[in-house]
């Protein structure tokens, strides 16, 4: 069935389809379409929706559902995000599956409702407090919002990990069709959950190991598993010539304004090629060291000052990576971006 | 790059003109297969003030998803034409409620005036459905989907009890850019 939603209603939709069991949440904008979707969903179904008292309430009731192997989620944007952080770390400390989507808008502070990327770091570095990392879904449509939010409960089981789906007020906001099917869904068994059926009674969920050496185990223990997920899980989309002149690369609402320079550069007889990450963490570092060959100029574009860009740069150790960025809520124009890559071009070729 | 149309849709929020470029976007997406994209003013600035909805349709994809140079807009009230009646290409259209938005804007476009509000009040007898007088014209006047389509997208959104009223507002809507266009 084909329905024309806001992004925020396709990560609703997406929850339903992947059986999500309850949604914790607070409002604020311009987020708060995913919490308008999930009271009128969820309840109707006998699924759970509370309205908590606050950001941390919200995040806290995700703990402990969770812990009970419940599939959950959260929604907010930047400062809803800031203030569940220190949840967050608990949940990537005690390993429980959640899905948190973050509907970036303009800050730091209290910013104003526009659409930036400047949560990047994060979300994407930690945010929270501790030694930890969480997957980071990064959307480009409305569509695709609905089919990472489906994937990212199937991520989160599998890994026993927080994920995020990270996108912006634009994509949150804007309609475009979806089309709504079943799908297989993959529901891994929780025999650590603290479901109160009796093989439970020895189940422990935390992240608290008082013994320094049970306390290094449990955290290298971790990172072997993130090791695992950035072997496996990095994905991005590669748009355009196969042997490009220049390289554009942007997540997200960017990555998907940047398809449309690589067509008129395509056009001007520029060979431009996109990368469009998919998953944040882990960075897909490798589609860059596949597609930018040596002395290829890369644009980096986002809605920052320059978070992002630092992971392409890590990418690429030794190239050369142009950053180019708006901020305050405005976006980047398309001749705007036509230009700052042909610019880049011409300096390649001065060098 | 492949074709795209862009339309514009302003007015005092509350007069329902989100819900037109809504509906707009559904009679091309869903009824006609095209690829569409809609977006509006949300927060404080859809509830009071101007208010505006961009719908962009093409027949591929749609990656840049905001208006660049607008074919066609619609301004309810002064305020809106002054603060979204730009950016419109040239040679594109712009239609005014000729009551509450008598001045144009100067620009190399085709200006149109049609009383919507009034039409609603004195025709149909609820000025509520205003909106949907607009998004006739404004499908009369660009073609961008088939009359039919949209008409089917107007009584899909709106509860059985108003269906004929709907159906009375869009044909209105019709009726005045005939008018306008012949005029």
């Amino acid at each position: 069935m084909k329905k024309l939603v806001k992004g925020n209603e396709a990560v609703v939709i997406g929850a339903l389809v992947a059986g999500c069991d309850a949604y914790y949440g607070y409002p604020i904008t311009p987020a708060s379409e995913i919490a308008h979707a999930a009271s009128e969903n969820f309840l109707p179904l006998g699924k759970v929706f509370v309205q908590a008292e606050c950001e941390v309430g919200a995040i806290n009731m995700v703990f402990g559902a969770a812990s009970s192997g419940q599939r959950v989620m959260t929604a907010s944007s930047g400062p809803g995000v800031s203030l569940k952080m220190e949840g967050i770390s608990y949940l990537a400390g005690a390993q429980l599956p959640c899905v948190i989507v973050d509907v970036q808008r303009v800050g730091p502070g209290l910013g104003n409702i526009g659409p930036e990327q400047s949560d990047y770091f994060q979300v994407v570095k930690g945010g929270g407090h501790g030694d930890y990392r969480a997957i980071v879904l990064a959307p480009a449509s409305v569509e695709e919002t609905y089919r990472m939010s489906i994937e990212a409960f199937d991520l989160a089981d599998k890994w026993r990990s927080p994920v995020f789906i990270l996108t912006d007020a634009t994509l949150g906001q804007m309609m475009e069709p979806i089309d709504i099917r079943e799908v297989e869904t993959h529901r891994s068994e929780k025999p650590w959950a603290l479901d109160a059926k009796p093989h439970s009674n020895d189940n422990l969920v935390t992240s608290i190991y008082l013994d320094f050496d049970d306390m290094e185990e449990h955290i290298n223990g971790l990172h072997a598993k993130y090791a695992e997920i950035s072997e496996q899980e990095a994905k991005a989309e590669v748009y355009g010539a196969d042997v490009p002149d220049i390289v554009l690369t942007g997540y997200g609402i960017t990555g998907r304004m940047l398809r449309s320079v690589v067509d008129q550069l395509n056009e001007r007889g520029i060979d431009a090629t996109l990368i469009r990450p998919q998953t944040l963490w882990p960075f897909p570092s490798r589609t860059y060291q596949d597609v930018v060959k040596p002395g290829i100029p890369v644009l980096s574009v986002e809605l920052s000052c320059g978070q992002f860009v630092e992971d392409v740069r890590l990418a690429l150790p030794g190239h050369k990576v142009k950053h180019y960025g708006r901020v305050g809520g405005n976006l980047p124009e398309l001749g705007e971006l036509v230009e700052q890559a042909e610019m880049l071009l011409q300096e390649a070729r001065n060098d | 790059m492949a074709e795209r149309y862009e339309l514009r849709f302003s007015g005092a929020g509350g007069q329902g003109l989100i819900t037109a470029g809504i509906i707009l976007a559904e009679a091309a997406s869903i009824v006609e297969g095209k690829h569409a994209v809609q977006s509006q003013s949300y927060g404080p600035e859809a509830r009071g003030g101007a208010s505006k909805s961009e719908v962009i349709i093409g027949d591929g994809p749609i990656d840049y998803p905001k208006a660049t140079v607008v074919d066609a807009c619609l301004a309810m009230t002064q305020e809106a034409a002054d603060k979204y009646a730009v950016g419109i290409k040239d040679g594109g259209i712009l239609l005014l409620d000729s009551d509450f938005a008598p001045n144009a804007p100067e620009g190399n476009f085709t200006v149109y005036k049609i009383p919507i509000m009034r039409a609603a009040k004195e025709e149909i007898g609820r000025e509520i459905v205003a909106n949907v007088i607009a998004l006739g014209a404004m499908i009369a006047m660009t073609g961008v989907v088939s009359r039919e389509s949209g008409e089917k997208a107007v009584l899909a959104k709106v509860p059985e009890a108003f269906i004929d009223l709907n159906k009375k507002a869009y044909s209105l809507g019709f009726e005045k850019a005939k008018e306008v266009l012949e005029g």
